[in-house]
């Protein structure tokens, strides 16, 4: 069933399962979806990339892998790395437990903030697309 | 013993896979796991449409690791090179496994749209079960016979375009696959994906006319029967050597195989006639960041000189002995000789 997968309202959604928050600083936090983490399992490990590095909309900047397999992670927004979470390359189960608080990736600078988000799916649109997934 | 290093894992990128119209196969002519690596990244790259390439390739002795895997934590490499043997990295993910020329490897390379997890174990089950095996699904992904794995299957999906690849152990030699795949772990605290044991089995134990050749030919027979087609070979003339060599360069490289981000710590321990020592390293990218060297000596402004000539060496044995290698008054030496036999002993 479709609820069994977290959705929250304030991100923007990929339809590859990643969401993106902006702070109040102005980057942007990306991370994977409960749904996303969910149908991984047990992640062991995230390949992330080097802070400074570019970032393009919908192309893979980081790989998750898991139990069940190896994954690219897209990103939804254009921008630079401005950080990444040192926490979740330590303990990559802190994806796995709160996906879309601790366990973000990357924080980005982005550069096309506004036109990226358009193309971003809403919360509801995200959860229609998971009613799809799992059809 | 029989244990091999194994991982299976349920794709996400799963389709129907009814679109194929056209079977390909290729045999590999090469040995060298670099060059057989090459030429599946470029079959990747390559494949058309609508088509189902089987490739089928063997290595010379060879421990294969994971993507995302630690080859410290999980080979004996100085055991592995010392016997000629390869260390080489995938792209797929999971664990590690050992090949050697009794060993086949199979590939199926498909477009994502045509990618059939289930279809693809179908070819492999169909050719052992040609020699009477009674080989079985078990689990999502696994094969095996009576609860022993002959095969050992990864996936990996770039661009569109995906692969299943997996070994099959004909014969090959298993107490070389433990001695390689065993590796002392209270030295290594590392990140990165490890590898889970199996009990494995070699299909010539359980049919002793089983060769490489003969499982070579039920597998693409098998391959056009369950796809219902006629396997072609591919052409020399579709397959661009300087590409497959330039991806050979990279599987070869030491980047790809030990500079992936993959952070590890180390430490060894030892007592000599000048004192008590113990090292620990910090590694990252397969370079030494951060060294650490205690010791009850009385050289100790000699002892504290010695970390920074480490941070920055490759980590291998041969890297750290060279940073620890010029002349010095005699009893320095001899801490510095007591040094580098430790880390020849203990980094393997």
């Amino acid at each position: 069933m479709a609820e069994e997968y977290e959705v929250r309202g304030i991100p923007s959604y990929t339809d590859k399962d990643t969401w993106a928050r902006v702070m109040a600083d102005g980057t942007v936090r990306i991370g994977i979806t409960d749904y996303a983490q969910k149908m991984l399992k047990e992640i062991m490990f995230v390949d992330l990339p080097d802070v400074g590095s570019e970032v393009v909309q919908m192309q893979p900047f980081a790989s998750a892998e898991s139990s069940k397999a190896l994954s690219d992670v897209y990103s939804p927004v254009s921008g630079t790395v401005k950080a990444v979470n040192d926490d979740v390359i330590g303990d990559p189960g802190i994806i796995n437990r709160d996906p879309y608080d601790a366990g973000w990736l990357v924080a980005i600078v982005p550069s096309n903030l506004e036109e990226d988000l358009k193309s971003l799916l809403s919360a509801d649109a995200y959860k229609d697309l998971i009613k799809e997934k799992i059809r | 013993m029989r244990t091999e290093f194994y991982y299976t894992g349920l794709s996400p990128f799963q389709q129907g896979g009814f679109m194929i119209s056209k079977l390909n196969y290729y045999i590999s002519p090469q040995t060298i796991p670099y060059w057989n690596l090459g030429m599946e990244a470029f079959l990747l790259e390559w494949v058309p449409e609508n088509t189902c390439i089987l490739y089928l390739w063997q290595n010379q002795r060879t421990v294969v690791v994971g993507k995302n895997q630690n080859c410290w934590a999980e080979c004996n490499v100085s055991s592995l090179e010392e016997d000629g043997g390869y260390l080489v990295r995938r792209m797929s993910g999971g664990g590690s496994v050992y090949h050697d020329k009794q060993n086949l490897n199979f590939t199926f390379l498909v477009r994502e749209e045509d990618y059939d997890v289930a279809r693809q174990l179908e070819v492999i089950l169909r050719a052992v079960r040609s020699f009477g095996l009674d080989a079985r699904k078990s689990g999502r992904n696994d094969i095996t016979i009576d609860d022993r794995k002959f095969s050992g299957n990864a996936f990996y999906k770039s661009g569109g375009k995906c692969y299943h690849h997996g070994t099959l152990l004909v014969d090959v030699d298993k107490q070389a696959m433990s001695r390689y795949l065993t590796v002392s772990s209270d030295k290594l605290q590392s990140k990165g994906v490890s590898s889970v044991k199996a009990r494995v089995v070699n299909l010539k134990e359980l049919c002793p006319d089983m060769t490489i050749s003969a499982l070579c030919d039920a597998l693409t027979d098998a391959f056009g029967e369950v796809y219902g087609g006629r396997p072609e070979p591919i052409r020399d003339s579709s397959i661009d050597l300087s590409r497959v060599e330039e991806l050979e360069a990279r599987f070869a490289s030491w980047d790809w195989r030990f500079g992936r981000n993959v952070p590890f710590s180390w430490q060894a321990q030892s007592r000599f006639p000048w004192g008590g020592l113990e090292i620990q390293l910090s590694v990252e990218k397969g370079c030494v960041i951060d060294a650490m060297v205690y010791s009850d000596a009385m050289e100790g402004d000699f002892i504290a000189s010695i970390p920074p000539l480490l941070t920055g060496c490759k980590f291998d044995a041969a890297s750290l002995s060279q940073a620890l290698s010029f002349a010095l008054a005699s009893e320095e030496e001899t801490i510095l000789a007591d040094i580098r036999q430790l880390i020849k002993e203990e980094i393997k």
